[in-house]
């Protein structure tokens, strides 16, 4: 039988370990190779039952179920249950009024589906940066970006992190135009209290099971605030043809999954919190920053790098971050970059070929740019920085493999002298002169 | 398909733990993959999560996109609605068709290898819905650079589905301009791999096993 079950434990932290040579200069991984492996998502029996029991039901019935339940616990006034984030980004731009040659103003950190949902709607995506602390959207940017054709502003809640609502809010009414959210990586983030998803005139979010809320497989919704927007883009896929229907097998897992969402929920909070606390201890490391009356999802957890905390102030920040990663990884820390260069310099927003021939980026030259990377510079500043953990922090990692996580990065502070080395020797380079990557 | 088949490959896959459609070690996409080139004799397949997304790939697949004209006989409504919404237009004129379509469901499952061996279009798109798991589809093809191409548009131009990561490469024509997430989750191509493979049982006296 091929079982997830784990075939080992891993042995409790000890401090003899974290004081121990670094695995990449030949001591021992905190986490041994054979024990490195993170279950996600986490199946049950309830899942298993529930989707014997959705076999004998009507499959619109499943989906519309599953969509009703999930629209409820977000807030949102209408949903619409999709085949995945991207398709519910699209449709929520749809229901939002976007047409054809509309110009959306888009962040230029973000995945990069959120600018491509702004393609398939036939409308031209139009970058903006960060703020620099919070990753999202920089709402004085997207100030200076509106012209007399932007239809709508679509913020990333980044990781997890809501974006400055009140702010892009404010700024969507200003002009009368929409403010769409990707709540992707945001199930269950808040600002006060209302849940991410329900704070614009639509969103869109993917329900993939990579995600904090995982279907059993591919997926997305799109919520929005009427339902003339509802409607908009239901009949909109009616009309042109568009297959973008949730699968049964999909909702029927989500729909138990979503019983126990609060608890993932809770795990990710408290895992966050034990590895801040170990974080903002070492000097090098600093955990994200939550501004007052958020509360981050953490679907991703990215961590900034403070070299000159450890006397390293005088390399640059990209090699020692760089450095930095191979030594958590030779520990078994599965840190990663997450992408490496402003979405508006991938291939598909330098060349525009869009759906062929350029369309739909003729309808409206005006709105197009060639954009080099420096145009982004808070962009650039945390991708030279930092460094990101995914899975990591989700349930049912355990307690100890959260402790030691924890560990190896007090380990790999530690060790200035290393990190030093490393970056003297090695040919490092800024993350977006490398190939870009998607994730 | 019995409940109680269903009830088994769902059950079997969830145990593996492995659901996710970008996971290195899934092994449900493949083997549908596998099944339908076998039954189709067609050298590859792109599984995908409808059948207007198995159009769409047939389509970008061989580089025909916006402003471009084909000719596809036989076009339903629904299609042709498709088709002007991806700007491809339809000759007047009748040609060599760009694709064929083939639609299955539980009762005409077994009819998939006869069907699409009577066929001839570079890029055959199959309907996996009627099986009934939801939307799925295949694009199935010959043509090294169609997969290539297709490939690519449902998984935002990353050309190595298991890792996801760059849209580096040398043959840059492959990337597609708008991408999609188009992927066929695994659970679903279980069980429809699982369907399909009932379906030839009636028939397997010298059948292609
Ligand atoms: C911010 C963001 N938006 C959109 C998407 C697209 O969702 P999907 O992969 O379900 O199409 C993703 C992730 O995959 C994402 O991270």
């Amino acid at each position: 039988m091929i079982t997830d079950f784990p075939s080992a434990p891993l042995p409790l932290p000890s401090a003899e370990e974290v004081a121990s040579e670094l695995a990449a200069l030949g001591g021992e991984a905190l986490i041994p190779k054979e024990l490195r492996r993170t279950l996600f998502p986490v199946i049950t029996k309830e899942d298993v039952f529930n989707l014997m029991l959705s076999q004998r039901r009507a499959p619109e019935k499943v989906v519309a179920d599953f969509a009703e339940a999930y629209r409820s616990y977000v807030g949102a006034a209408y949903a619409l249950p999709t085949a995945s984030g991207t398709s519910s980004l699209h449709l929520a731009l749809v229901g939002a009024g976007v047409q054809p040659g509309d110009e959306v103003i888009v962040p230029a950190f973000t995945f990069i589906a959120t600018a491509q949902a702004v393609v398939a709607a036939h409308a031209i995506p139009v970058f903006v940066d960060i703020d620099p602390r919070t990753y999202c959207m920089d709402p004085a940017a997207a100030a200076a970006a509106v012209t007399d054709r932007t239809r709508a502003i679509m913020p990333v809640h980044v990781h997890g992190l809501p974006a400055d609502v009140p702010a892009l809010r404010a700024l969507a009414d200003k002009h009368g135009i929409a403010l769409v959210e990707d709540a992707s990586h945001a199930h269950s983030a808040r600002i006060g209290d209302r849940v991410a998803g329900s704070f614009g005139d639509a969103a869109g979010q993917s329900l993939m099971a990579d995600k904090n809320f995982p279907l059993g497989g591919e997926g997305g919704i799109a919520f929005f605030a009427t339902e003339e927007a509802h409607s908009r883009a239901a009949e909109y896929t009616v009309r042109h043809g568009i297959d973008y229907g949730m699968s049964w097998v999909a909702a029927a897992f989500g729909h138990s999954q979503l019983e126990r969402l609060p608890y993932y929920d809770e795990i990710r909070a408290r895992n966050s919190r034990l590895i801040a606390d170990t974080l903002n201890s070492t000097g090098l490391f600093r955990a994200p920053y939550v501004p007052e009356g958020h509360v981050h999802a953490y679907n991703m957890y990215r961590i900034t790098l403070l070299p000159e905390a450890v006397g390293l102030g005088d390399l640059p920040v990209w090699a020692v971050k760089e450095a930095v990663h191979e030594l958590l990884v030779a520990e078994g820390v599965p840190a990663r970059e997450w992408q490496n260069t402003p979405i508006p310099c991938h291939l598909p927003f330098t060349h525009r070929a869009g759906f062929g021939n350029g369309y739909p980026f003729t309808l409206n030259p005006g709105a197009v740019r060639d954009h080099r990377p420096e145009d982004f510079p808070a962009t650039l500043a945390m991708l030279d920085s930092t460094l990101v953990l995914c899975r990591e922090l989700r349930s049912p990692v355990e307690y100890e493999r959260a402790l030691r996580y924890a560990d190896a990065f007090t380990k790999v502070a530690r060790r200035p002298d290393a990190i030093r080395k490393l970056v003297e020797a090695g040919d490092y380079r800024r993350p977006y002169e490398k190939a870009a990557r998607l994730g | 398909m019995e409940l109680f088949d269903t009830a088994t490959v769902l059950t079997r896959v969830m145990t593996s733990g492995v659901v996710m459609s970008i996971e290195k070690s899934d092994r449900e996409l493949p083997g549908l993959e596998r099944l339908l080139t076998k039954r189709t004799g067609r050298a590859h397949a792109v599984l995908v999560n409808s059948r207007s997304a198995a159009v769409h790939a047939a389509l970008a697949g061989q580089g025909i996109g916006h402003g471009d004209t084909v000719s596809v006989p036989e076009l339903s409504p629904k299609d042709a609605a498709f088709l002007a919404w991806l700007g491809v237009e339809v000759a007047d004129e009748p040609g060599p068709a760009a694709f064929e379509h083939i639609a299955l469901d539980a009762g005409r499952a077994h009819l998939l290898d006869e069907q699409a061996r009577a066929l001839r279009a570079p890029a055959l798109v199959v309907d996996l819905t009627g099986l009934g798991f939801g939307p799925a589809a295949a694009l199935l093809t010959d043509d090294r650079t169609v997969w290539a191409r297709a490939e690519r548009l449902k998984i935002f131009g990353a050309y190595d589905l298991r890792t996801m990561w760059t849209q580096e490469e040398s043959e840059t024509d492959l990337i597609p301009g708008v991408q999609f997430n188009y992927r066929l989750s695994p659970l679903v191509a279980a069980c429809a791999r699982m369907a399909l493979s009932q379906a030839v049982r009636p028939l397997t006296t010298g059948a292609p096993s």
